[in-house]
């Protein structure tokens, strides 16, 4: 009966701690989750002050005031737009080309580096 | 004695047996009765414990929902409104979080310290007003609505007790005024007022408004049927037209004849949506939804289509013009007078109002408004914009007001209908109604009526397609995009008469004519002769041109490719007509 008792305290004061453990992680959790939910919603405000500066950005109006300052370009002409059917056939080569391209030979055996690589044995 | 002691015993017994049979009845056995105690004692304990354990599963559920609920107080006070995009994707009006700082007065210590600390971050805030503010009994009010974020950071850091901050949507519109008239704009509570804003508020977003639930971030954006690109090319070329034609208002409309979308509406001068005050200028408001215009020689088109469609008049039929025409004491002259007898395309493209109202008399009085009833030119036109006005029609239709109705003038019209109106005539005779959001083929076809025959809205494209070969419209002529076009100048009433030198002249152009896509309208108000345009004011000098550049640069933006290998109006309809047999 002693041994019993003993037994059922023990029992209770590890259920006991048990259970507070799980409710610090509960508590851990929801302040994560309070956190992120915050996060989330400056991230999603950021994000929409973002697309409003970027559809700022993009106005047909700025986007043409840049261009009239930086660039040379003119307003298309309908003169300026053809037909792919009524593009020409290439033009036949003027030179025949040789059967194998003398240039090309001499590339062919450097290996595939990039300028400012040097070659290293892989 | 022995009694006495007997009766004594016996009493003493009696109480015993009372208390007894209270406390354990008196013939039970008292293990069973203990027994039975202690289950009852357990059920109650249980009990107890069970509506605990149950409490506390009800708090720590509600916990939860309590601060959800706070932070959506905190989200927003100005509620959520759904982007607006253009038909690709672009914004058009968007949500920003800005702060916005309240006081609660009760809750405020020294009124003055607060009033001199909050005026030395915001300059610009009426010390006294505040002053008033802070010292009323209220348990909320607003100092400023939408400050940036650094005056909030200044704010909180003088930590003054009483005042906080909420953060609230702000409507952006990115654009300014390029698309002005159709969003419309929204109040500081982000209502709608105006435009497609208002029409939103329309349909259910009020009345989640109201309940506070609009504040998802997430609502789903609208599409409308304008595109930017081409919007921002018509207002600029609409500005540069008031500007060099020193008008007092231009306007311009360019739709989709097979679907009824509105791709660009510009009205000149326009407000920004972003400074609301501006728009309650009536100078600034909508002229091609809220206004109502006699259309003069545009109307005629109208006018021909009924003719040719009655089956009483063909192409090679002729009328009269040798005469100005006499109605009473009216007399009806041409404009390009020719003297002679007219055939119709002649009548067309040479704008005769004669002729014009010769053929309106043939077909009567009654036909003349039933097809007129039947273009929805007489009712007054609604659409997603909720801007709109009645046309002005005559109470008493006589033949004059035929006469007059037939070229144009004596009704008034708002301009957008008269664009439904004569997509009808060129689209293949189907009418359908005008829309400013995104509409698939599909859909129009569903709300199409058939108000011509196919064959006259042939003649029609034929007849707008000579028009500017060699009609009042030659300078719509842009090489490759077989522009068709019909031409309108009509006077302005100035104090009950005609005025012989204000005038409004538009200009209605399809392209391309052998098989529309597009319709644009271009309307300049009291445009003034110039020298380049030898001091004329009429239509074909100063709307035509504007449009040929309207189209010139709007064409490729709406993926209309330039052709030049293109019949003649004249070999156009026999191409028609060989092809439908």
């Amino acid at each position: 009966m002693r041994l019993l008792n003993i037994l059922v305290i023990g029992a209770l004061i590890l259920a006991a701690s048990f259970v507070y453990k799980i409710k610090f992680d509960s508590t851990l959790q929801a302040e994560r989750v309070a956190k992120l939910r915050g996060e989330l919603r400056r991230e999603r405000n950021a994000i929409a002050i973002l697309r409003a500066e970027w559809a700022k950005l993009d106005t047909p109006g700025r986007v043409q005031g840049l261009a009239d300052r930086h660039l040379a370009l003119q307003p298309v002409k309908s003169s300026q737009f053809d037909n792919f059917e009524r593009l020409p056939e290439r033009p036949p080569a003027v030179v025949p080309s040789p059967g194998h391209d003398p240039i090309g030979a001499m590339l062919a055996p450097v290996p595939d580096t990039t300028g400012s690589v040097p070659f290293a044995p892989r | 004695m022995t009694t006495n002691h007997g009766t004594k015993k016996n009493l003493e017994s009696r109480w015993q047996r009372v208390l007894r049979s209270l406390l354990y009845g008196h013939d039970v056995d008292r293990n069973v009765k203990a027994k039975a105690r202690l289950g009852l004692a357990i059920v109650a304990f249980a009990g107890i414990f069970s509506i605990i354990a149950l409490r506390l599963v009800v708090f720590a559920t509600v916990s939860e929902g309590h601060g959800g609920r706070r932070s959506v107080t905190q989200d927003a006070v100005a509620t959520a409104r759904p982007d607006i995009l253009d038909r690709n994707g672009e914004i058009l009006a968007t949500d920003v979080k800005t702060p916005s700082l309240f006081a609660e007065p009760r809750k405020i210590i020294d009124v003055d310290e607060a009033v001199e600390l909050l005026t030395a971050v915001l300059p610009d805030l009426d010390a006294n007003e505040v002053r008033e503010r802070l010292s009323s009994k209220r348990g909320f009010v607003w100092l400023r609505r939408e400050i940036t974020p650094a005056q909030q950071q200044e704010i909180h850091r003088l930590g003054i007790p009483g005042v906080g901050f909420l953060t609230e949507n702000k409507r952006i519109y990115p654009n300014g005024a390029v698309v002005s008239h159709e969003i419309g704009h929204v109040n500081i509570d982000n209502q709608g007022i105006a435009g497609i804003e208002k029409w939103l508020d329309g349909q259910g977003l009020a009345a989640l408004h109201m309940a506070g639930l609009a504040t998802d971030q997430l609502q789903r954006p609208v599409n409308l049927a304008v595109d930017l690109r081409v919007q921002y090319a018509l207002r600029e070329e609409l500005i540069a037209a008031r500007e060099k034609y020193k008008a007092k208002a231009s306007a311009g409309v360019i739709a989709d004849v097979n679907t009824g979308e509105i791709i660009a509406m510009v009205s000149e001068p326009d407000f920004d949506p972003n400074n609301p005050r501006e728009a309650n200028d009536p100078n600034r408001l909508n002229r091609l939804t809220t206004g109502v215009y006699e259309m003069g020689s545009t109307f005629k088109a109208l006018t021909l289509a009924m003719a040719l469609d009655s089956g009483r008049v063909s192409l090679s039929s002729s009328f009269d013009a040798r005469l100005p025409l006499r109605y009473g004491k009216f007399e009806i002259h041409d404009y390009h007078a020719q003297k002679r007898m007219l055939s119709v395309p002649e009548i067309f493209t040479y704008s005769s109002n004669i002729g014009t109202a010769r053929m309106a008399l043939a077909l009567g009085v009654e036909y003349h408004k039933a097809f007129l009833k039947k273009l929805g030119q007489l009712d007054r036109l609604r659409t997603e914009l909720p801007e709109n006005a009645e046309p002005l029609v005559p109470k008493h239709w006589g033949e004059l007001n035929t006469v007059t109705i037939a070229f144009g003038h004596g009704l008034s019209v708002a301009p957008l209908q008269a664009v439904m109106g004569i997509s009808a005539l060129v689209n293949g005779g189907k009418m359908i109604p005008p829309t400013f959001l995104k509409r698939d083929r599909a859909e129009a076809d569903r709300l199409a009526q058939r108000v011509i025959k196919p064959e006259t809205a042939e003649k029609m494209r034929y007849l707008m397609r000579l028009n500017v070969e060699k009609g009042t419209a030659t300078r719509a002529n842009v090489p490759g995009y077989y522009v068709g076009g019909k031409t309108g100048t009509s006077e302005i009433v100035v104090g009950g008469r005609y005025s012989k030198t204000k005038v409004l002249t538009s200009f209605t152009a399809i392209l391309p004519a052998d098989k529309p896509r597009y319709l644009l309208l271009i309307m300049i108000d009291e445009p003034q002769g110039l020298p380049e345009t030898n001091g004329f004011a009429t239509s074909g000098w100063n709307a035509v041109p504007v449009g040929a550049q309207v189209i010139e640069r709007v064409a490729p933006l709406l993926d209309i490719p330039p052709r030049f290998d293109l019949p003649k109006a004249d070999q156009m309809l026999l191409v028609s007509a060989k092809d439908s047999r």
